[in-house]
Formats: structure tokens, C-alpha cells, sequence
């Protein structure tokens, strides 16, 4: 009997460490960990980063960015533009597909840019001057504009959303604050909604037919070649995907914490680098209707003890190349970028100064409601640095922890605090979504349609007009650092630094490329 | 015994019943308000109110019960607030994992702590008995995530035999679907193990003590037989009842466990839903496990009979 | 994980020959009391220094377990800080032993709550007929949801509080201590010596204080015990997957939480928490299988 037993567990091991077949097998198919939770599909209705970087996979667009911010032509053959920039006219490339087979027509685009154009800022500014927006033919279609809009490519082609994606018209005709339930596309991949287990994998298939462009992939510009059969993108917290990526369970990781970077470093396997030289800047958004940051003396006295090195080493730790101060609220190392107006955020902290600010105020010790993502490793590291800096600041402070998509709802609320509103809550901006006002949606200060915050200030408004009409980059220039100082003086938001995150891959894979979002066409698996 | 069974069988409807009525409150007085979640960002009041209206969410408490019972009777178990995806079809596109989780460790568990209980009774008050008790008490201390990671540092990142995360479908093989299961297995298992063990050894000690048994040692039967034909058969009425009642504690540790190995189970479903008050999800998963609960314990209240046909109740 | 706890049957340890014979006087009655009750003296002994390290955490060489420094962050242990500091540069020594207070204070209120609230539900429905099918169908229902997604979907409900949570896992408590609470009740009823009192017209709160309650305490107290150190893993494990306390609360299920992403790096951060909570309901489950074999060796075999 027992020699028996010994036999039955030599079998046992043997099926345990027999190979694992389906991994063999799957040169083709790539395993991602993607930054957080895949819960929906459009990047139009919504403006979380992830679900923009899942929907870029499957929806082309007419143009895309290049490595440069520059757009260049993607669905589109071409444009013609008249002197005074008010008619554009584009023209589809020939064999362009939609996944279920039906060619993409003039119309499809139409309403997808309707949709679009409801809620994205800068597509209310072109809608805000449009006489129409007409189909030509099948393939050609074009603006009339009444005012000159001469970054409408950028609009059309930036890579923030909500994107100008190109769906059915059937799939656009979606009310644009309702989410898509179907997701036929027209980019290189597929989603596979049938395998699609929110919270834990969402899986993208390679589209066959989807014509690539002859020049080489440069973000969202130029072919986009798709080396890969399939892509699963498996959702799982930091420890564990640390521990998957070693092991080569995973290929790549979008988001490494920056404390097992060594760790994964120091094996020979993985590859490291930095995700994205635009970085990101950290976001502490105050409600500015909501007492007591209505009063801008009390947004003042928080950025007078904020600390940026805190913020940065609980975000990134101690590495110093990873993050800088910035006393500005534009991406660093950019032609335009300006610390204007921002010497508050500069040197020692003065908590005593700031108290009697408060105090003049007469917020000092007021409560304050602090919305806390506990489950995104960037907002939870702010959000406890800001606790501290709030109890610092003898603010009675209430700390609500929750998850990111709770706070997503939440901080569209304009209701006092005590009435499911909010004063605080952190996100972080890709740099390159800051790199002028154009895609920088949080820098608006538009009041009640401005991003959640609802920074008022006519002097930013007007401060960002004339950048949107400057002739040169001199007068860019100069309009920035404008917006820089405007923006010091309200306190539309607390930049709390400028940090980079890095990305790991698995050696094995080839092609990954520096940007703000992952780039797979041109990733390679051997 | 078909009379007992069927007053079994009858009994668990009113149980099912109090926990129906109970999700179905618990969710009712929730705070925060999923149309203003479904509506969005950039939603007015008005359009707020449209969509309260259309999920019927301002009629009274007994029509929503009423109308939220027969949907369930009906295998829907209504939409999730964040991916408007049927609860019914997240769960059944989870409940693979679980289930072959909860099954495998079940199994383990038995196979683990049963002989172990059993020596420790024939063994009273040696060193191996003392040791299985040690086991059992520091099995119910040691938290549940502190053993998964403590397994998966172990036997996943530094003896590199199995892997550290994941799930893969039993339809892909039997052998990498064991692989990805071990160590959550184990780790789900280590509190019931400790658990059945105990009980195993008590009641074996009880039985042991009897004279029956007693006078089959004298008679010279084999000890062998002694132990698992005639002791165990007669202890194991309380064990399958405790196993059965333990089931409970296996669902708890499943959540847990899941989040760990990051399986994508049902038990990771309900953390991401709480997180998010996703509200239709929570209630689907909660009313679904006690269900698999009731109907564990029924079908241990009616192994019992086979056990031991002198109960009749 | 105490899944004993209000199980039919538990480990019947069978009793020892000094629980059955009477105490022998001799000098030394703290040997003799740690020679009759192992258990019980080791778990106490366990208890009283963590609830000692809990009452005198400040003056421990402690410092303010929530000051951020990240400017010292993820330290290994070292002389100054013993236990190493975490993501946010807080000392980790000081956490763990402020945490005590957390899990002691979660451990014992649920205990506490669970058996006076499980007692009087258990009290009326073990006395007053025609409540008890109705009480125990409700009781039924609640035990069925499993006790750890029960107090999840509670706290989902609620913010994260150490209130909440005592209320949470109390609720979840509760169904047990009341079905044991009622057993005990309705066989001392058969028992002649109430079936007398009530004959003889005692009313029923008098029957209750004189004849049940005192009754009722010893297996209460035992189950008490177990709750309470179910509880502190209840907490831990709410903490653990963010819906227990709020993470600025130094609770050893929080510190846990906030290690594991580095668990594989910075070990200590989970290790001792997890020392510290392992050996405590280890102290607890101590006691309570000690208090058991001692107040009441019929209990061993009943509950």
C-alpha cells in the first residue's frame, strides 16, 4: 500500500510539472497588466486613462499625434483647408473597414464627431463656431466653420479624451452621456466582449482586415502593424503582478511600482524603463464652490504648505530622477513650459503663515471632506501626504476612503460635502495632456462647465483665448506664462509635482515604446 | 426517511426566503444613489429623475421586493451599475474558478485533515497528537493572505514550481488547471484543515472511548479497522457536520484567497463591487453563496440518514 | 480563522483528571492553577502583555504612528526604527503596537455586543413561545449568509469606521450566540427545579435572572472568547481588502493592506503585523479552549 501511495504521488508531481501547454503555444499572444480596472469601452463618455488606452486598440481615428504632439493623417488621405482655416475638407482613405465588414462612411465619422464634440472642450469650441458639418460623398465630408479653428487637426488627433474615435453611425448615435454597449471598431484590434470579465480580463483579437499605412508607427501616427494574434489584458493588484511578471505569467506590466523596480531590475528576464519622458503631474483638486476653498485665501494657505518633495517620494520614492518640483501647472522640458507666478510652491513650508491666512479667512480648523481612491497606488500616496498636510493645518479633517470609480462619481457632485459632495480629491495629468491648453482640461476656469473643481477665473479664460490666437511661438510663449500666473492667483488646482512612472516588459518582448499610453502595433513576442 | 427529506428539503424555503428579504433590504437603505451614478458626470437633476423613473427605483419597498423576487425566479438577477453587464452573466462567467477553488480545497482539506485527526486520537497525548494540535490552533490564527503570500513567496518566487497567480480553465487540462489551483488551496484550506482536524480527533477520542470499541480491541481486530471502519464511520456524523457548516468560512477565506492569487472568481467580483457599492452585483453574489450554503448543509442533514440510519428526526 | 465558533459540536477534549478531582491544596497555587490549566495561564499570560502593549503603546518608545516622513521611507529595521518604517516613512513599530489597540478594541466590543445582544434575542426566544419560530427563521436566514460577505456587504453600506465595523461583524455574530443562548434556555426549562418556579407562579424575569441567566453565562463566556477572536481576523480581513477601518487608522489589517504590494520586497512591513494578530488569536483561542474544558466539560461536548 504505501508503495502504492509513493506511485500515486510521483504521478501527481509529474502532472503538476508537466509544461504548460496553452503558455507554449502563445508567441502570438500578449499578456498586459494594465494601470487599473477595464469597466467600460468608451473613451467619449468617459475620461479615465485606461479605458482611453483600450479604446485606442480598437477605434482608429481620422488623425493621430506623433511622438511630437504633431497630428498626422490616420483614416484620412488628406485635408484641404481654406487661408482663413473656417472649411476643412477631408477625405477618407480607400478600404477602410469597420470589424463587422461594413466599409466606414462619411456619415459614420459625421456622427461620431457629433458625439464627440458634446463632450469634449475643444469640440464644444469647434461646435460653438460650426455652420455645419456635412457629407460630400462616401469617403469626403467637410467642416464650415464661422470662426477660424486652425488646431482642429490636433483636436482631431490628440490622444486625451474624450478622443475623436471613429465608430458605426449606429454605435454614435449613442446619447454622448450614455456608455456604448456595442464595440464594433474600426482600429487594428477586436475586442472580444465575450470574454470580457470586467474586473478581471478583457481580451482584443487582431482584425484582419484593417489596412495599415505605409509609414512606420510613431504613436498614434503612421502604420499601425499589429505583430501580435491577441492581447489579454489581466487585471490584478501590485503585489501580485510583481510576482507574475517575474515568473513570466504576464509580459508586460503598464505600471510597476516604483519599489519593486530594483527588484525587478535585478532580473535578467525583465526589462525596465521609463514609461512615458512627458511624465505626469499630481493633481490635489479643490471644490471652488464649496466653502472653505471657495475663498481663495484658504486654497492659497494649502499651497503654502504643500509640500512637493512629500508628495513625490510617497508617490515615486526615493529616486530623485523620477520626479522634480514644479511650480508651474505645464509639463516641464516643453517650449512653452513657464514657473510664472508659481514661488509659492518654492522653498521652506510655512505652516504658521498659512494658519494666519486661514484664520483671516475664518476657516481655520473648518471641515474638510477628503475623497481618498484607496485602490489606485498614486491617489492613495497623495491622499494621505494631503491628510497630513490638513491636519497640519488644524483642518478637522474627514477622510473618505473609497475606489477610483467611486470618487469618478462622486467629484461630479457640486452638493456640500455633507450632502455627498466633496472638497479634495487627487488625480495626476499626463504631461502630455499639459503641454499647452489645448488638451488640458483641467486648466479651464470656466466656472460651472469647467472639470470638476469648478475653478472660476475670467482673467485664465481670457489668458487661454489669447493663446488659442497667438500667431508664434514667442506669443505663446508669453500667453502661458499668463495662464501660469493667472492660474497661481485663483488656485484652479495644488500641482503636487512631476513625476515619471516607470513600465516592465519581459525580454522576450520587442518594440515597446516610450509614451502616455501603451503603444502595441509593432510589439513583438518571440 | 423520503418524509424527513422532504421536510428537509421544505425547510430551506423560509430560510431562503429571511435572506432574500434581507439582501433585498440590506441594499435598499443603501446610501448614495445608483441613478445618479448610471447618469454621470455631467447629468441635470432631470435627467437624473428620468432614469430613477425608468429603473423603477421610486416605487415602494414590497412592489420592488415583490418584482425583484420574481426576476430572481427567473434567473435575472438584474444589471450591474458600472458595466451594465447582467449580474447573472458576470457571475456565470466566474463561477468556474470558485467553485473548482472551493471544491479542490474541500477535497484537500478532507484528505489532509481527516487521517490527521484520526492519529492524533489514536496517538492522545503523544507528541504527534500534540503537534496536530498545535497545527489546528495555529491554522485558525495565521490570517488567510498571510499564508497565501507566505505559499506564494515560497513555492512561486523562490523554488519556482508553480505559478503565482491566475486560473486556467479546466477545459485547457487537468494538469495546469491543478497547477494554478495548489496554492490556493492550500491557503483557503489552512483554517479548515486545523478545523475538520479538531473536530476529527474530539469526536474520534469520544468514540474511541466506547465500549464497542473497546471490545473489539480485546477481540484483537486490527487496529487499521478498528480506526477507519468502526470509529470513524460513528464519528462521522459531527464531522460531516462540521464540514458542512465550515463551507461558510471556506466562501469568507474565497474572497480573500482570489484577491491574492488573482483568480478571477466570484469572490474578487463582490470585493470590486463593494469598493464601487456596485449594489445588483453584491446582492446576486451574497443571495448566490448563501444559497450554495443552505444547499451544502441540506445535502449534509440529508447524508446524515446515510451515515446513520438510526437518525429519523 | 475561529470557524469553531457555534459549531454543534466542538473539540470534546475529554476532560483531565484535575478538572474532575478537587483542589488539592498546596503552596503554590500559581503553579498549581498553570499545572490544571495550561491553556488558560498560557493565552492569559499571551493576552494581558498584548493588552498591556496596547494600554502602554506611548510609552513604549514610541513616536505619533500617522507622522508621514517620506523623506525616510521603506527603512529596514534598524536601531531607531525597530520594525522598520513604511511607504509613507511612518514608523512601523509604533503602528503595530498602536494597532493593538484597534484589534483589541474590535475584538472585544464584538464580543461583548455579540453576547449581550445574541443573549437577549436567545433570552425571549428560548422563553416566549410563540416568538421563537419567528426569531429562529430570522436567525436561519442571517446565519446563512456567510459571515465575512455579511459584514462586507454591511460595510458597503456604511463608511469605514471602527464603529462600523464592531456593528458589522456583531450583526454577523449575533444569529450564534442567540441559537446557543436558546438551546441552553429550553433545556433548563425541562429541568424540574424551573419547572417548579414557574409552577409556583415566579414570574418570568425573576425565573430569567435567578435560574437561567447564571446558567447561561459559562457557555457564553467560552463562545465570547472565540467571537472575539474571530473578530480580529474579520477586521483584518476587511481592512485587508478596503472596506474595514479607514487606512489612516494604524489597525494591523491596515498595515498589512498598505505592505503586501511590497511584500516581496520589504517584508517586514506585512511580518510583524501579522506576528502580532496571529499571536493574539492565538492567545484568544488559548483561553477560550482552556476556558471551556474548565468552566464546563459538558459544554465541550454540547455546544
Amino acid at each position: 500500500m504505501k508503495r502504492r501511495e509513493l506511485f500515486k504521488a510521483v504521478a501527481a508531481a509529474g502532472v503538476l510539472a508537466a509544461p504548460n501547454l496553452a503558455r507554449a503555444q502563445g508567441s502570438k499572444v500578449l499578456r498586459f497588466v494594465p494601470q487599473a480596472n477595464l469597466s467600460s469601452m468608451d473613451a467619449v463618455a468617459g475620461t479615465q486613462y485606461v479605458v482611453r488606452n483600450a479604446a485606442l486598440l480598437v477605434w482608429d481615428m481620422l488623425y493621430g499625434v506623433n511622438a511630437q504632439l504633431e497630428p498626422q493623417p490616420q483614416m484620412c488621405e488628406g485635408h484641404e483647408v481654406d487661408a482663413d482655416f473656417k472649411t476643412w475638407t477631408f477625405r477618407l482613405r480607400p478600404g477602410l473597414k469597420f470589424h463587422d465588414g461594413a466599409p466606414v462612411l462619411s456619415r459614420d465619422c459625421i456622427a461620431s464627431l457629433k458625439r464627440w464634440m458634446v463632450r469634449d472642450t475643444m469640440g464644444q469650441l469647434i461646435a460653438g463656431r460650426m455652420d455645419a458639418l456635412e457629407a460630400i460623398d462616401d469617403r469626403s465630408f467637410r467642416f464650415r466653420l464661422n470662426k477660424p479653428f486652425p488646431k482642429l487637426l490636433f483636436a482631431l488627433g490628440k490622444n486625451n479624451a474624450p478622443t475623436a474615435l471613429m465608430m458605426p453611425e449606429r454605435i454614435a448615435s449613442t446619447d454622448p452621456f450614455q456608455l456604448i454597449s456595442e464595440y464594433v471598431g474600426s482600429g487594428p484590434m477586436k475586442f472580444n466582449k465575450s470574454e470580457w470579465v470586467p474586473g478581471a480580463t478583457a481580451v482584443f483579437e487582431k482584425f484582419a482586415d484593417y489596412p495599415v499605412r505605409p509609414e512606420p508607427a510613431d504613436w498614434l501616427a503612421g502604420g499601425k502593424r499589429m505583430l501580435l494574434d491577441r492581447i489579454e489584458w489581466v487585471i490584478m493588484d501590485p503585489a501580485t503582478a510583481g510576482g507574475a511578471l517575474q515568473n513570466g505569467e504576464v509580459d508586460w506590466w503598464e505600471t510597476p511600482l516604483p519599489d519593486l523596480v530594483p527588484l525587478l531590475k535585478s532580473n535578467a528576464n525583465i526589462a525596465v524603463d521609463i514609461a512615458d519622458p512627458l511624465g505626469n503631474i499630481g493633481s490635489l483638486r479643490m471644490n471652488h464652490l464649496q466653502p472653505p476653498f471657495n475663498d481663495v485665501r484658504a486654497r492659497r494657505a494649502l499651497l503654502m504648505g504643500l509640500s512637493q518633495q512629500d508628495y513625490m517620494q510617497a508617490v515615486v520614492g526615493e529616486n530623485p530622477g523620477l520626479w522634480r518640483p514644479l511650480p508651474s501647472f505645464f509639463t516641464p522640458g516643453t517650449p512653452v513650459y513657464s514657473e510664472d507666478g508659481g514661488d509659492i510652491l518654492k522653498g521652506p513650508r510655512n505652516y504658521e503663515a498659512a494658519k494666519k491666512l486661514l484664520s483671516e479667512a475664518g476657516v481655520l480648523g473648518a471641515k474638510v471632506t477628503l475623497l481618498v481612491a484607496t485602490d489606485v497606488p498614486i491617489t492613495k500616496a497623495e491622499g494621505e501626504v494631503t491628510q497630513d498636510l490638513l491636519t497640519k493645518l488644524g483642518f478637522d479633517v474627514d477622510y473618505v476612503a473609497t475606489d477610483w470609480g467611486t470618487v469618478g462619481a462622486r467629484r461630479a457632485k457640486k452638493d456640500p460635502p455633507s450632502q455627498g459632495g466633496w472638497n479634495i480629491f487627487h488625480t495626476w495629468h499626463a504631461g502630455s495632456d499639459c503641454v499647452n491648453p489645448a488638451p488640458y482640461t483641467a486648466l479651464d476656469c470656466g466656472g460651472d462647465k469647467a472639470w470638476f473643481g469648478w475653478p472660476n477665473s475670467p482673467k485664465v479664460e481670457a489668458c487661454i483665448a489669447d493663446w488659442y490666437a497667438a500667431p508664434d511661438l514667442a506669443a505663446e510663449k508669453q500667453a502661458i506664462a499668463a495662464i501660469n500666473r493667472a492660474s497661481f492667483e485663483v488656485v484652479t488646482y495644488g500641482p503636487t509635482g512631476f513625476f515619471q512612472m516607470y513600465q516592465a516588459w519581459r525580454k522576450n518582448i520587442s518594440g515597446v515604446v516610450k509614451a502616455p499610453f501603451p503603444v502595441f502595433w509593432g510589439v513583438q513576442k518571440s | 426517511m423520503y418524509a424527513y427529506a422532504a421536510r428537509r428539503i421544505l425547510s430551506t424555503i423560509p430560510v431562503m426566503a429571511v435572506v432574500a428579504l434581507f439582501v433585498f433590504s440590506l441594499l435598499y437603505i443603501a446610501p448614495g444613489d445608483p441613478a445618479a451614478i448610471i447618469a454621470g458626470d455631467q447629468a441635470t437633476p432631470a435627467d437624473v429623475d428620468r432614469i430613477r423613473a425608468s429603473l423603477g427605483l421610486d416605487r415602494p419597498f414590497i412592489v420592488r421586493f415583490g418584482e425583484w423576487v420574481w426576476h430572481i425566479l427567473n434567473g435575472d438577477l438584474g444589471q450591474s451599475i458600472f458595466t451594465n453587464l447582467p449580474v447573472s452573466h458576470m457571475i456565470a462567467q466566474r463561477i468556474e474558478p470558485t467553485l473548482s477553488l472551493m471544491v479542490l480545497t474541500l477535497i484537500l482539506s478532507i484528505a489532509i485533515a481527516v487521517p490527521a485527526g484520526v492519529l492524533a486520537a489514536w496517538k492522545h497525548g503523544t507528541w504527534i497528537d500534540r503537534l496536530v494540535m498545535i497545527m489546528a490552533v495555529a491554522g485558525f490564527s495565521v490570517p488567510v493572505f498571510v499564508v497565501g503570500y507566505l505559499l506564494a513567496y515560497t513555492f512561486a518566487l523562490q523554488l519556482d514550481v508553480l505559478p503565482v497567480q491566475g486560473y486556467t480553465p479546466i477545459a485547457d487540462g487537468i494538469g495546469p488547471w491543478l497547477r494554478h489551483l495548489v496554492l490556493p488551496a492550500v491557503t483557503l484550506g489552512s483554517a479548515f484543515i486545523a478545523l475538520i482536524a479538531r473536530i476529527t480527533r474530539a469526536t474520534m477520542l469520544e468514540v474511541l472511548n466506547q465500549d464497542y470499541v473497546r471490545t473489539a480491541k480485546s477481540k484483537g481486530v486490527d487496529q487499521r479497522s478498528i480506526l477507519f471502519v468502526h470509529a470513524l464511520k460513528n464519528a462521522a456524523v459531527p464531522i460531516v457536520t462540521v464540514i458542512g457548516l465550515g463551507v461558510a468560512g471556506l466562501i469568507g477565506g474565497a474572497v480573500v484567497t482570489e484577491s491574492v492569487f488573482a483568480i478571477p472568481g466570484v469572490g474578487r467580483l463582490v470585493v470590486d463591487a463593494i469598493l464601487r457599492r456596485d449594489y445588483p452585483v453584491i446582492q446576486g453574489v451574497v443571495l448566490l453563496f448563501s444559497f450554495v450554503y443552505v444547499l451544502v448543509n441540506l445535502g449534509v442533514d440529508l447524508l446524515y440518514t446515510v451515515f446513520d440510519p438510526r437518525i429519523r428526526y | 480563522m475561529s470557524i469553531t465558533t457555534g459549531l454543534p459540536f466542538a473539540p470534546a477534549a475529554a476532560p483531565e483528571l484535575a478538572d474532575v478531582l478537587p483542589p488539592r491544596k498546596r503552596r503554590g497555587r500559581v503553579a498549581m492553577f498553570v499545572y490544571r490549566h495550561p491553556t488558560i495561564a498560557a493565552g492569559g499570560l499571551l493576552l494581558t502583555i498584548i493588552v498591556a502593549i496596547a494600554i502602554f503603546a506611548p510609552m513604549l518608545g514610541t513616536m505619533d504612528p500617522t507622522a508621514l516622513a517620506p523623506a525616510r521611507r521603506t527603512r529596514a529595521p534598524n536601531a531607531q526604527y525597530w520594525f522598520g518604517t513604511d511607504m509613507l516613512g511612518r514608523d512601523v513599530y509604533s503602528r503595530v503596537l498602536y494597532g493593538a489597540r484597534v484589534s483589541l478594541i474590535v475584538g472585544f466590543s464584538v464580543a461583548f455586543c455579540s453576547a449581550i445582544a445574541g443573549m437577549f434575542i436567545g433570552l425571549v426566544s428560548g422563553f416566549v413561545r410563540w416568538m421563537d419560530a419567528v426569531v429562529m427563521r430570522i436567525m436561519d436566514g442571517v446565519m446563512s449568509i456567510p459571515s465575512i460577505l455579511l459584514a462586507i456587504a454591511l460595510m458597503a453600506l456604511t463608511r469605514g469606521s471602527v464603529q462600523n465595523v464592531v456593528i458589522a461583524i456583531t450583526v454577523a455574530e449575533v444569529p450564534r450566540v442567540s441559537r446557543l443562548v436558546r438551546g441552553v434556555v429550553l433545556s433548563l426549562r425541562e429541568q424540574p427545579y424551573v419547572e417548579a418556579a414557574v409552577a409556583s407562579g415566579t414570574r418570568a424575569p425573576k425565573i430569567i435572572l435567578k435560574h437561567i441567566l447564571p446558567n447561561t453565562l459559562a457557555p457564553l463566556t467560552v463562545q465570547a472568547t472565540f467571537i472575539c477572536a474571530s473578530a480580529m481576523i474579520t477586521e483584518a480581513i476587511l481592512s485587508f481588502i478596503g472596506a474595514g477601518t479607514p487606512p489612516i487608522i494604524p489597525s494591523w489589517g491596515n498595515i498589512m493592506a498598505e505592505g503586501r504590494a511590497l511584500w516581496q520586497v520589504k517584508p517586514y512591513i506585512v511580518f510583524f503585523p501579522a506576528v502580532f494578530l496571529s499571536v493574539t488569536v492565538l492567545a484568544v483561542n488559548l483561553l477560550g479552549d482552556g476556558l471551556r474544558d474548565a468552566l464546563d466539560p459538558r459544554l465541550a461536548k454540547r455546544i
